[in-house]
């Protein structure tokens, strides 16, 4: 190889790694830059996924009966008065009336729906049929049994009857899909009687309407969500 | 015959407490004794499972609906209710279907028998109640998975509970469920008439 082909060589490399310097600081912007939208699609899919509540912020409060269990866990239920600014919208109200028994009452020996559960959708059919769709911890977190496993539906279908007129009776999916049953023993492949189902209600213990702290705790989520 | 059903079995537990019990477990120790019991009062008896495996709804309803005259008792151990006692489920009234060349839909293959099953219930529940106090004194409604698809009177045994502190307290159930479970049955056997299904052509099916 002559001198001049060394030269002409090193210019090319050279050239290259000059051409490399000035490309590399805009590849990498650009790198970042769809790295953000990634993540801001999944973020957006996850709020599609698990909308929030709504609340009608500043409206009056409205004495909402929640139906849970007792600290007996013998498959009995008991009304506990919440005042909670439930929304005209039927189906917002379910939401509302649900997020709020998710959420739990102050005794969390009372619980009957596993904390780690979420409401996904609610929808009513012009039949009256209300369609609850739930996340998958419903039936991977709740105890199993034939007992627990129907105070779970109880709670839901009473709380509805007591707060959602509108809703005659109940079908529920787990993440969009029907299921065979709940944790292995109650039948999820048929709909539950939600009109006329509900207890006399029982007065909370102090005889005033409650707000227990984990409620709170939802409402304060629902409104943050809200104002988003 | 007596169709027994210990519940769950395999990869699936079932009813898990805290000192390591485990329904699918128990059920199956459950489902020894009953058997016995039974055929100590003259029934033949076959199990759904024998061993740790873990066969479907449909494969379970398929061993009680290929035979005639039989009834199904599924057997399960809760996670909650009162320790040291039992209830029996029974399906809800399903709506009745036009059984079209004879046959009964196989999703509610139950529809006919509901009667049947309230009346096996109660009669099970009752002698149930006199064992273990605190339990109900007649038989509970539950829409239970495994009951829909069975087309015979078919009832669902609940202990309380796997979250006793120690397994010997079930143990110490064994007999008195096994014993109650074969009294009612036998009780039951006494007029138990299996139910026609009406056929196309205006006549009766056994």
């Amino acid at each position: 190889m002559t001198p001049r082909w060394v030269i002409w060589l090193a210019g090319i490399l050279l050239a290259a790694v000059i051409a490399a310097a000035l490309y590399f600081p805009s590849l990498r912007h650009q790198v970042d830059k769809v790295a953000q939208l990634t993540e801001k699609t999944a973020e957006q899919a996850r709020r599609e996924l698990i909308p929030p509540a709504p609340v009608r912020t500043g409206g009056p409060m409205v004495n909402a009966k929640l139906y849970w269990g007792t600290r007996a866990q013998d498959g009995t239920l008991r009304a506990v008065i919440v005042d909670l600014p439930l929304s005209d919208d039927p189906a917002l109200r379910a939401k509302q009336v649900l997020n709020t028994l998710l959420a739990g009452p102050v005794d969390p020996e009372a619980r009957t729906l596993p904390p780690d559960a979420a409401l996904l959708a609610f929808y009513i059919l012009p039949d009256g049929t209300g369609i609850a769709d739930f996340s998958e911890a419903l039936g991977t977190s709740i105890p199993s049994g034939i007992q627990s496993e129907q105070t779970a539906v109880e709670s839901i279908t009473r709380t509805l009857d007591a707060n959602v007129p509108q809703v005659q009776r109940l079908k529920i999916l787990i993440h969009g899909q029907e299921v065979d049953s709940l944790a292995g023993h109650l039948d999820l492949t048929q709909t539950f009687q939600v009109n006329g189902s509900g207890l006399a209600a029982q007065p909370a213990p102090s005889g005033t309407s409650i707000i227990t702290r984990p409620i709170q705790k939802a409402y304060e989520k629902m409104k943050a969500a809200t104002k988003r | 015959m007596v169709v027994l059903d210990p519940a769950h079995g395999g990869t699936d537990l079932g009813a898990r407490g805290t000192e390591g019990i485990r329904e699918s477990d128990v059920v199956l120790l459950f489902a020894a004794q009953v058997k016995k019991s039974l055929e100590f009062q003259g029934f033949q008896v076959i199990q759904t499972r024998d061993a740790n495996d873990n066969p479907s709804f449909d494969d379970r309803s398929a061993r009680v609906n290929a035979q005639r005259g039989a009834v199904f008792i599924t057997l399960h151990v809760a996670s909650t209710g009162l320790a040291g006692t039992a209830r029996v489920y029974v399906m809800p009234e399903i709506p009745p279907t036009e059984h079209r060349n004879g046959l009964i839909p196989w999703d509610k293959a139950q529809a006919p028998f509901v009667g049947l099953s309230k009346k096996l219930g109660d009669l099970v529940q009752a002698e149930l109640a006199k064992r273990f106090k605190g339990s109900p004194t007649t038989a509970l409604v539950a829409p239970v998975r495994q009951l829909r698809t069975t087309a015979a009177p078919a009832i669902a045994v609940e202990i309380s509970s796997v979250s006793v502190a120690d397994r010997a307290e079930l143990d110490r159930m064994v007999p008195g469920i096994a014993d109650a479970i074969a009294r009612g049955v036998s009780e039951f056997k006494l007029s138990y008439v299996v139910p026609t299904i009406a056929s196309p052509g205006g006549g009766t099916q056994p």
